[in-house]
């Protein structure tokens, strides 16, 4: 009974320490981020250092106090039950004929063993992921699905092989969720979700993309009776603008022979906007410029540019 | 519903608010922006009479807003907050017994409303019982929704019209935990409106500024 009003009491300092944890995760994110980024344009060589392993500090400085809050709190939560590291199941380890009925080492066991399947499992799916344009790959399925070197039209691609291709995508890229849909017949269109910044619908025929739209993170993708609207355009100019880039980067990746490449290709390159409103131009080195931020990505480097600083 | 932002803009030196205003109005103009209507944002504050449990009773807002005419907000001293119907006011009459409306304390903000790209700019007039007491600026950056991501984006474009006195990050956004990474709605630009209409409460009367 005393266990358990204790546990009422610690409730606040609970919601406190999972508050606690998220700012810190969000601290280390952004260490890893600024990291990531690298050094930002400055005129001169030592600027940049300056201002990135001040950044640097910075980001690390947030990371420790919220690791001294987080250690602070939890020095309040307290432990609820200390002997029982797997909570509920625990108490079979409380079991007097432990010699008899050895449920609580054999549950510890199968813990491991299921941890341990899971780990490989990852691994063993990631090894195969990279090994797409191998033959093997492809060979799963029925043999109508050949390779689509092989095929004398890529215009006429099994579904399957489609859902695939788009699948592997979109396991590739985390901050990006690919649902796939067939509104009518065989051609697919996609959504395209990219972090919190950007919906893009890409219509495809088999592997072709045959047009692409964006439209904001909190814009309508379906229109009234429910069916993804392809055609009416964003609200907003920067979505406008990254629309007539995406449709630029459509005619820039082109290898007829190998349109998953293509797919995949497209996809990088659409993935460089999670940052569409954070990074400045590389060029001018600042956010806006006549009200919009660096719309144009560049196809090979993936910097940031304003549309007119990109020349 | 984008990233808001509402901040007070000192009155320039030897010039009253009506004419800080029109210079506000000026800088947008030369920098592209158009005029698209006006707006108003008004808050009114209620005491709560019966008070049985002997502690200090919290303030009461009652706030509404132009660019959301069929919602109305009401907000308690330090939360929680609320969104409700526009008949609220009604309610609020039927709750003359719990919460007196404490009249001669209604400020509200009204002024002209510029877009420029996606941004909307909102530059208001904060009257007080019809004396003007301030002036607002509520920018509003529509095709983002995550407040961390476009603040420094903002906060160029704010210093493209209002030079030198540029705010800070909200502190609506900044003291929640994860604040900077979820998505925005209204109740923040609310609350960030009632901050700043307390300030404007406290502050002296302007000498010589009587509205129109």
């Amino acid at each position: 009974m005393a266990d358990v009003m204790n546990v009422g009491v610690n409730l606040e300092a609970f919601s406190q320490a999972i508050n606690a944890i998220q700012a810190l995760r969000s601290s280390v994110t952004r260490v890893f981020d600024s990291l990531k980024d690298g050094m930002k344009n400055k005129e001169t060589l030592e600027g940049r250092e300056k201002a990135f392993i001040t950044d640097f500090q910075d980001n690390l400085q947030s990371v420790n106090r919220d690791l001294n809050e987080l250690e602070r709190l939890s020095t309040l939560v307290g432990r609820p039950s200390e002997s029982h590291p797997l909570h509920n199941s625990g108490l079979l380890s409380l079991d007097p004929v432990q010699d008899k009925t050895p449920l609580y080492s054999q549950l510890l066991q199968a813990y491991k063993w299921s941890n341990k399947l899971q780990y490989h499992a990852g691994l063993a799916s990631s090894l195969l992921n990279q090994q797409s344009l191998k033959r093997s790959a492809n060979q799963i399925g029925a043999s109508a699905k050949r390779r689509p070197k092989v095929q004398p039209s890529t215009l006429v691609l099994p579904i399957q092989y489609v859902d695939d291709v788009i699948s592997r995508i979109g396991r590739m890229f985390p901050d990006l969720s690919i649902e796939l849909f067939r509104p009518n017949g065989t051609s697919a269109v996609l959504l395209v979700t990219l972090g919190k910044v950007l919906k893009a619908i890409v219509v495809m025929r088999s592997l072709f993309i045959d047009r692409t739209i964006v439209r904001g993170y909190h814009e309508n993708v379906h229109s009234e009776d429910g069916k993804l609207d392809i055609w009416s355009k964003s609200n907003y100019q920067v979505f406008q603008k990254v629309t007539d880039h995406a449709t630029t980067a459509l005619l820039h990746y082109q290898l007829p022979q190998m349109p998953d490449v293509v797919v995949r290709s497209f996809m990088t390159w659409l993935r460089s906007y999670i940052k569409l409103f954070q990074t400045p131009c590389q060029r001018c080195g600042r956010f806006l410029q006549d009200g919009l931020p660096p719309t144009w990505r560049d196809f090979r480097t993936l910097e940031a540019f304003h549309d007119t600083c990109r020349q | 519903m984008g990233v808001t932002c509402v901040c007070q803009v000192p009155v320039a030196e030897g010039k009253s608010v009506q004419q800080t205003v029109e210079q506000l109005h000026k800088k947008l103009e030369q920098l592209g922006a158009m005029k698209q209507g006006s707006f108003f944002v008004d808050c009114e504050t209620y005491h709560a009479t019966s008070n049985a449990s002997g502690q200090p009773s919290k303030l009461l807002y009652v706030m509404h807003n132009s660019e959301t005419p069929l919602s109305c907000l009401a907000l308690f001293e330090g939360g929680p907050f609320l969104t409700a119907d526009a008949n609220f006011d009604v309610l609020m009459v039927k709750l003359k017994s719990h919460f007196q409306n404490a009249k001669g304390h209604k400020v509200e903000s009204r002024g002209a409303r510029y877009r420029y790209c996606d941004f909307l700019v909102k530059v208001g007039t904060v009257t007080m019982s019809s004396s003007a007491r301030g002036i607002s600026v509520e920018v509003e950056y529509c095709a983002c929704v995550v407040p961390g991501d476009c603040w420094n984006l903002m906060k160029e474009f704010m210093q493209s019209f209002l030079g030198s006195s540029v705010p800070e990050l909200p502190a609506v956004f900044s003291s929640k935990p994860e604040g900077l990474f979820v998505p925005t709605d209204c109740m923040d630009t609310m609350s960030q409106y009632l901050e700043l209409f307390s300030k404007v409460r406290k502050q002296q009367v302007l000498p010589g500024s009587s509205v129109r």
